[in-house]
């Protein structure tokens, strides 16, 4: 941009000044640093940037300068001897300064010579309120002065403290009998000041001496740990957080399942109704429901309002008036409700699309094992011959209803399995405790949890064919058969370990008890 | 000036080690003068028969001091050291040695300049008074300050609390310092740097399968040799006039000296802790003495560093005063700290000193530190000049700092606390309530004469105890006979109104 004043000139078609190119040039040098009167703003923008530009062109090449320090003379230092105020001799010591300074300034570094303030105690006041068993007045005297000395600096008075012929001190006893006799004379001195500043200094004086050893016992222990403590430590951290985090996954996979299985009907829709619903008067009332259930037999839950199994498309969900519902009758229309719910954007969107490009397939882990049962019944799922819609939902809720009990057997296998390792840990504290007991969980039942609880029982007990009752007497049962086995599995392992997971133990726990006592 | 906090007031830097003598101006970052502690005499012949019959030993010439002092032959020179264990043992060479290095090589007039010289921290109160008395009476210094070792260290690198590990040439030490202070029952402190040396002596002095003992001449003894192959005998011939004039002291100086210098170019040790294998993994190492044998060194040039962190049993059951190894020094050093310190402290591990630049002894000492504390922090500087100096280094920061001017202790104030204050104290704090006069004879203090007198109505405002009236013939003090705190100053012609 280093447009001359003449360029500017000439495009905007201004007649040439007649001076010479020095003289305009000089003006705009002159002017560069603030912008004269008479000359508007947007001209002095234009050239006033452009002066130095012109100068440096027109300027005769030179050597490089000499750099400019300013006209400033230069500064004159001396060699000056000084006395310091924070001595209370009449050293003088000498130092370079400005010969500007004055030399009556008190020295600056003068002013950090902070004395902290002393807490002192006359004969009568110590006699009157400081008298303690353990401490002479000597030594108390002593103990200032070391204070004093060191600043209070505990760990270096505790080093130094050597009083001739005295006891050993700790350093907490040192702290407590300072803190105390600060306390006991900010007491009992006349205060001028606001109480709540002197509550604030009594308080700042406050020491807890037990406390203080505790603490003090608790980290040399924490250091004397050996490494193989420190190991054992660390592993059973960490073998603590996995517990943790199987008990969070298994209580996922039950809430699951049960929401799957019995929907929100079952009264146990999340987390909470479902803990609650483990603690100690509920088995019961979770009979009765499941007695309901099962008693309305397995075509009525189809019919569930919300009824999580069918997942197919919703067939007409729209509130319809009556001229259009008569309209699409008549046209054969069929309104099938969108499935992003706020489909308004442009990327929710979904273009027109082949039904046959829809059809639902299995979860690509769970594919092999719903393929195989969707063999066994004799429909080839990777072809829908007909892809209508009917088709098409019948089809998803197969697959669904498929999965879902891939999924129902895959856990009453592993709760199986760890019923029997229970059983047989069981087994094993049984014949510990000398078989004293015999049938310890039949007798836990009968004692304590009413009798409705044997039916849950007796239900888990059957776990061996839960398959047959998954297929046969409703999806209540084994839901049941699935949590009180759970509940029981629970009991074994608070049994080991102490579970995180105290609400849903409680019941069992007692029952427990009541088997060890047995 | 006054942002940074310093104000130098050209005050002079002195510390005094085992092996060199360093001074400088505080400011610094190096000392100007590093001259050898170790100084050369010769005994002067006898004239005539006055010295026999007294039975004083006899007179020694001046001492050679410096570069060329120890260093260079002379017919019939001694060597000795007046600093033993850190400290200073003997007293008479010690003007000299300052002198030399504040005058010869510094070139500056010690009664212009505050001076402030080290201590290590287990220095003794008489030594203290004995280095202060040489600073004011014999040197007329203007000012005067000692600071302990381990504390500048800990300021060299710019910690106020620290664990410093300081190996030196004689003395290794554990210094635990808390704001400034040294906590002295965690102080400790061992004769490993001598173990070390005398080990490396051993291996190489004592003929092995593969080499004959190698001898320890120094050049300075040697006319010629030849070029040799490595590990054939070497072929020299010695001056023969120079052995026969050579004493025992200058030969056990150079042969240590011999040993220092193979230590320093040789000898490491192993980072990962003593492993057969990984010894004779290293390459061997060439070295070439003077006498022109040169062989190579193999596994055993580790087993000397091996013995700062690790004594076998078998040499513990030999030696029952064997010194402490370094992690026996810091785990003695912790246990008499405060449990709560030693977390503050291993994050302040300063390693110094020139013994400490023993090839792999830092990279060992973190390792060996961080198995057993895992959150040790080690500052181990690697520049050799801040290692080597590290106390002179904090000295130098010490002294140039603006607040630190008024912990000076001036003439003025030794002549009345420490020349007559302190043998006043001495015998006042068995007797408090003596009033006798002073002995004249007070150490040190030239047609000074001492009068105390016992104030009753006075009392010290610190310890209520009876303050003394302590003066000389110009000035009158009051003085606590408890905590040698003086207070009012005046002259005696006023006291005297």
């Amino acid at each position: 941009m280093a447009a001359s004043a003449a360029d500017v000139r000439s495009i905007l078609s201004i007649p040439s000044q007649s001076g010479t190119p020095q003289a305009t040039q000089k003006k705009p040098q002159a002017q560069s640093a603030r912008k004269p009167e008479g000359i508007s703003r947007e001209l002095f923008s234009l050239i006033g940037s452009s002066a130095p530009t012109l100068a440096a062109q027109l300027l005769k090449p030179r050597l490089k300068q000499k750099p400019n320090l300013g006209n400033r003379s230069c500064v004159k230092w001396e060699w000056r001897s000084f006395k310091n105020d924070a001595r209370s001799d009449g050293l003088q010591l000498g130092h370079w300064t400005k010969a500007s300074t004055d030399p009556t300034t008190p020295y600056p570094f003068s002013k950090y010579n902070i004395q902290p303030t002393v807490y002192k105690y006359t004969d009568e006041e110590y006699t009157q309120y400081l008298q303690d068993q353990a401490w002479t007045k000597e030594e108390t005297d002593y103990l200032f002065r070391t204070i004093h000395e060191y600043d209070t600096r505990w760990y270096v008075v505790f080093d130094r403290y050597e009083y001739p012929g005295g006891v050993s001190r700790s350093l907490e006893d040192m702290k407590d009998r300072y803190f105390s006799v600060c306390r006991k004379l900010v007491r009992n001195r006349p205060w001028t000041g606001d109480e709540a500043s002197k509550s604030q200094l009594i308080q700042s004086f406050q020491f807890d001496k037990e406390r203080e050893v505790t603490r003090k016992k608790y980290v040399t222990s924490l250091e004397n740990r050996t490494p193989e403590q420190i190991a054992e430590e660390e592993a059973l951290f960490i073998e603590l957080k996995r517990l943790e985090q199987n008990e969070r996954r298994f209580k996922r996979d039950r809430d699951e399942l049960l929401r799957t299985l019995a929907g929100i009907d079952s009264g146990l829709p999340d987390v909470v109704e479902d803990e609650a619903s483990l603690t100690a008067p509920l088995p019961g009332d979770f009979l009765k429901r499941k007695k309901t259930k099962s008693g309305i037999g397995a075509e009525s839950e189809p019919a569930g309002p919300s009824n999580t199994i069918a997942l197919g498309p919703p067939i007409i969900r729209k509130p319809q008036n009556a001229k259009s519902a008569a309209y699409d009758a008549q046209h054969c229309i069929t309104r099938t409700e969108q499935t992003g719910s706020g489909s308004t954007t442009k990327a929710a969107h979904q273009p027109a699309f082949l039904r046959s490009f829809k059809i639902p397939f299995p979860k690509a882990a769970l594919a092999p094992r719903i393929n195989q049962g969707l063999t066994e019944l004799g429909i080839n799922p990777t072809r829908l011959v007909m892809p209508t819609r009917d088709n098409c939902s019948r089809l998803e809720a197969l697959i669904e209803a498929t999965t879902a009990m891939v999924e129902t057997k895959k856990t009453m296998d592993k709760v199986e399995y760890e019923i029997r390792v229970a059983k047989g840990r069981l087994g094993i504290r049984e014949s510990e405790e000398a078989g004293a007991g015999g049938g310890a969980a039949g007798e836990s039942i009968s004692t304590g949890i009413p009798v409705d609880a044997m039916d849950v029982d007796e239900a888990e007990g059957g776990g061996d064919d839960a398959d047959e009752e998954l297929a046969e007497d409703g999806r209540a049962q084994s839901v049941a058969s699935v949590r009180s086995a759970r509940g029981r599995r629970q009991s074994r392992r608070s049994m080991s370990i102490s579970s995180v997971d105290t609400s849903a133990t409680l019941p069992t726990r007692a029952g427990t008890k009541r088997q060890k006592r047995g | 000036m006054v942002n940074y906090g310093g104000d130098e007031v050209s005050a002079i830097v002195v510390d005094i080690g085992s092996s060199t003598l360093r001074a400088g101006y505080a400011g610094d970052d190096s000392p100007k003068a590093i001259i050898p502690t170790y100084y050369g005499y010769t005994q002067n012949v006898p004239e005539g028969d006055a010295m026999a019959e007294d039975g004083a030993p006899p007179s020694r010439s001046k001492p050679f001091i410096g570069q060329n002092g120890v260093a260079t032959w002379r017919p019939g020179m001694e060597v000795a050291n007046p600093v033993r264990e850190s400290l200073i043992s003997d007293w008479d060479p010690v003007r000299p040695l300052i002198e030399h290095a504040l005058v010869d090589v510094m070139r500056c007039d010690p009664t212009e300049h505050p001076v402030l010289v080290t201590e290590p921290a287990w220095n003794t109160p008489a030594n203290r008074e004995r280095m202060a008395e040489l600073m004011f009476e014999e040197l007329q210094v203007p000012a005067f300050y000692i600071a302990n070792t381990g504390v500048l260290n800990a300021f060299s690198a710019g910690k106020g609390s620290a664990l410093v590990i300081d190996v030196g040439a004689s003395i290794a030490s554990v210094t635990p310092v808390v704001d400034g202070f040294v906590l002295r029952k965690g102080l400790v402190s061992s004769a490993l740097p001598k173990l070390v040396h005398a080990h490396a002596r051993h291996t190489l002095t004592s003929p092995t399968n593969s080499r004959a003992g190698i001898q320890l001449y120094p050049h300075q003894l040697i006319a010629s040799r030849s070029p040799v192959d490595p590990g054939a005998p070497p072929q020299f011939t010695l001056r023969e006039d120079r052995v026969a004039g050579t004493t025992e002291s200058w030969k056990s100086w150079y042969e240590a000296r011999e040993v220092d210098e193979w230590i320093q170019s040789v000898a490491g040790a192993l980072e990962q802790g003593w492993n057969d294998q990984a010894a004779a993994m290293r390459p061997a190492k060439q070295y070439e003495f003077p006498t022109g044998f040169s062989t190579y060194f193999g596994p055993e040039r580790f087993t000397v560093g091996e013995q700062f962190f690790y004594h076998s049993p078998q040499l513990v059951a030999s030696n029952p005063n064997l010194p402490k190894n370094i992690p026996a020094l810091i785990s003695e050093s912790l246990r008499a700290c405060d449990p709560e310190l030693r977390q503050v402290l291993m994050g302040n591990v300063v390693l110094t000193g020139g013994g400490s630049l023993f090839s792999g002894f830092s990279d060992r000492l973190i390792n060996e530190l961080s198995r057993s504390f895992p959150h040790v922090k080690i500052h181990a500087p690697g520049n050799p000049t801040e290692r080597r100096y590290g106390a002179w280094l904090g000295g130098s920061i010490l002294a140039s700092l603006g607040t630190f001017h008024q912990l000076w202790i001036s003439k003025e104030e030794w002549q009345v606390r420490y020349s007559v204050g302190c043998d006043l104290f001495h015998v006042l704090n068995f007797h408090p309530h003596r009033s006798t006069e002073h002995p004249s004879s007070a150490r040190g203090v030239n047609s000074i004469t001492v009068e105390f007198i016992l104030i009753p109505s006075c009392q010290c405002i610190a310890c209520n105890n009876h303050l003394l009236l302590l003066g000389t013939s110009e000035r009158v003090n009051q003085v606590c006979c408890l905590t040698s705190q003086y207070f009012t100053q005046m002259l005696f012609s006023e006291y005297c109104k």
